[in-house]
């Protein structure tokens, strides 16, 4: 079935015309749409990924063909409905720029915060905007793409780092903290500079790759105590429109996601209003596309879920939570499933939910990500209901190196 | 004297320009370094921790102050070789492996600083091995541990292991601190102590080390 199709079964089933059962992908747009049959459960295998099939940093960043398999083979493994091809994506558009990276053997790569790439004003005169999809790691991205493609028949979602983001990263915190309260033309040439050459080209590149319905950009520094609501205002999101303006269309969605710090300011409202505003400046057909309104649980667990809850049922837009990745390490089991039925318990709602994995750490037991997905799948349920921990039935699974050699895709 | 207003109102505002220029001039004038030092920069830095506290100043107005404070440590600390400075401690700070951010640990450097600690830096991405050779050579009463994602915070644990197994834990406190982190964790992996944050950070030190 074509992705055309899977967005209509999807969409269908949210509002309650049932054409047989959902596949992950379905899942997954019935969720933002509406109520699935389940929650859906998203995994971003990530360098976990890259561990459990002893691949070094510098292959899984670098080598898409391991990249996607190692990605793919950990969300088939766990069970997940959905899995998208997480790169550092922080650091495509800036390692394409000429920016510095600390690379090292286990972990992802790193922006090298004490050489950035805009030491001065008039380093940024200099700066030549990257071929998109030619700089850089920009081919790795796009056939990393094209592989999720042919093995997953359907596009990915797409990744771009944020004009905002972008900026702090190629001028250091500091640096960017002082330009904008001293010397905010400048602050708003470099972030005009990183919109239009840099980012919008290379979202435009990798739609015309995949024909992706939505392209994520990440926003990290977007977020409080590190900057305040007002510079995210004033400096961060008239460029999230520009960029959206220029790049979406009726079929797509581009929208900026990531940030946080509901916890870190008096009223969490104000980072919400934020979030919601990085999500539909531009997308003015927003009933037809994809949006999810994204909450760390760093933060639901300080708010209380039920008051986010309460916020996106306001604001007409599935809430994703994700599902706290050290509990998920540490376990116990029991701690694990207590986790699961309290966020499905006070987030799941009647539908527009979805919920993430990610970054599990390295090391985890694989058995802990079984518990948390079979968890997930058992206590999901709609309509949400009898929510015991105790009820829980564990599952079976075959060690990952046993099941990897019956039924992976070859990372070699 | 005018330049103690002017120079602490310059660092608790974050110009490191200004805060520079006026303690080279208080210096070129006379003043006694330890008086620019105490009177300036960390009455200046005192007073945007302050105003931190009641909620006045956000993280990037003090990120701004801690600047200016380290500018003019730059130019004073030189000036104090040698004198008996009646530090308080010494404390051995660094982002653990893995780890390249380095907000948190500045602020807590700055701050240890300015309430008279002598602070070395290892900076950021610190393997355990770093840490134990700085335990061994530098003899510090305090070793403070920063992790700003759940992924590297992990790795505190394997620097309290790596001074274990090379005897040293017994001789430091160990204090941690970074955004993932809880006292929970810090209990769970035997560090000495949580900071939730900068101020904290300061007066758990002075608990543990016995000083006010």
């Amino acid at each position: 079935m074509g992705v055309t199709a899977k967005l209509l079964k999807g969409t269908l089933y949210a509002r309650g015309l049932r054409l047989g059962e959902l596949d992950g992908y379905e899942r997954l747009i019935a969720g933002i749409y509406g109520r699935p049959d389940r929650v859906p459960i998203v995994l971003q295998p990530y360098t976990y990924a890259m561990a459990m099939h002893g691949l070094s940093a510098r292959r899984f960043f670098t080598e898409p063909g391991p990249f996607i398999n190692a990605s793919r083979n950990m969300a088939v493994y766990f069970g997940a409905d959905s899995w998208s091809p997480v790169f550092d994506f922080y650091n495509i558009e800036l390692d394409a720029l000429g920016q510095k990276l600390i690379w090292r053997e286990n972990s992802e790569p790193d922006v090298d915060t004490r050489e950035p790439l805009i030491a001065a004003e008039e380093d940024l005169r200099r700066l030549k905007p990257p071929v998109p999809g030619k700089s850089g790691r920009m081919p790795y991205v796009i056939e990393a793409y094209k592989r999720y493609m042919d093995v997953m028949g359907i596009p990915p979602m797409a990744y771009a780092c944020s004009p905002f983001t972008m900026a702090v990263l190629i001028r250091g915190y500091v640096n960017f903290l002082r330009d904008m309260r001293r010397n905010p033309a400048f602050a708003h040439r470099l972030l005009e500079f990183l919109s239009m050459e840099v980012v919008v080209p290379w979202i435009d590149r990798m739609v015309e790759a995949t024909n992706t319905a939505i392209v994520v950009m990440s926003d990290a520094w977007a977020s409080a105590p590190n900057m305040t609501v007002q510079m995210v205002r004033e400096f961060c999101l008239p460029y999230v429109e520009k960029v959206i303006r220029a790049t979406n269309s009726a079929m797509r969605t581009v929208m900026d996601s990531g940030s946080w710090g509901e916890k870190d300011v008096a009223d969490p409202r104000e980072i919400l209003d934020i979030k919601m505003d990085m999500l539909t400046p531009g997308n003015s057909l927003k009933a037809l596309r994809p949006f999810f309104l994204l909450v760390w649980n760093e933060d639901y667990e300080a708010v209380g879920i039920p008051r986010i809850r309460a916020y996106a049922e306001e604001k007409d837009v599935c809430l994703m939570l994700n599902i706290r990745p050290d509990l998920i390490e540490e376990g116990p089991v029991e701690r694990i499933v207590e986790n699961v039925v309290k966020v499905i318990r006070e987030g799941a709602g009647k539908g527009r939910f979805a919920l993430l994995l990610n970054l599990v750490p390295v090391g985890t037991p694989v058995e802990h990500a079984h518990v948390a997905v079979a968890a997930l799948k058992q206590f999901g349920r709609y309509p949400v209901g009898g929510l015991e921990p105790r009820a829980f039935r564990m599952p079976s699974f075959r060690p990952f190196d046993e099941w990897l050699r019956a039924e992976g895709l070859p990372v070699d | 004297m005018d330049w103690e207003a002017g120079l602490s109102a310059a660092v608790a505002q974050g110009d490191e320009i200004k805060a520079e220029e006026l303690a080279r001039e208080a210096l070129d004038a006379g003043a006694p370094p330890r008086e620019v030092l105490e009177k300036g920069a960390v009455a200046g830095i005192d007073e945007a921790g302050r105003l931190w506290q009641e909620g006045e100043y956000f993280l990037p107005d003090v990120i701004l102050a801690t600047e200016a404070f380290n500018v003019v440590m730059g130019i004073v600390e030189p000036l104090l070789a040698g004198e008996d400075g009646a530090r308080k401690g010494r404390v051995v700070l660094g982002s653990v492996e893995g780890d390249a951010h380095d907000l948190g640990k500045n602020i807590v450097a700055a701050m240890l600083r300015a309430s008279l600690y002598e602070v070395l830096d290892l900076g950021v991405d610190v393997p355990a091995a770093s840490f134990v050779e700085a335990a061994r050579e530098q003899e510090p009463g305090i070793i403070g541990l920063g992790a700003y994602m759940t992924t590297t915070m992990r790795n505190m644990e394997g620097v309290i292991t790596a001074l274990e197994e090379a005897g040293l834990r017994s001789g430091v406190k160990i204090i941690i601190g970074g955004a993932p982190v809880t006292a929970e964790y810090a209990d769970r992996i035997g560090a000495d102590g949580y900071g939730a944050d900068a101020v904290e950070a300061v007066r758990l030190a002075g608990r543990l080390l016995g000083v006010s």
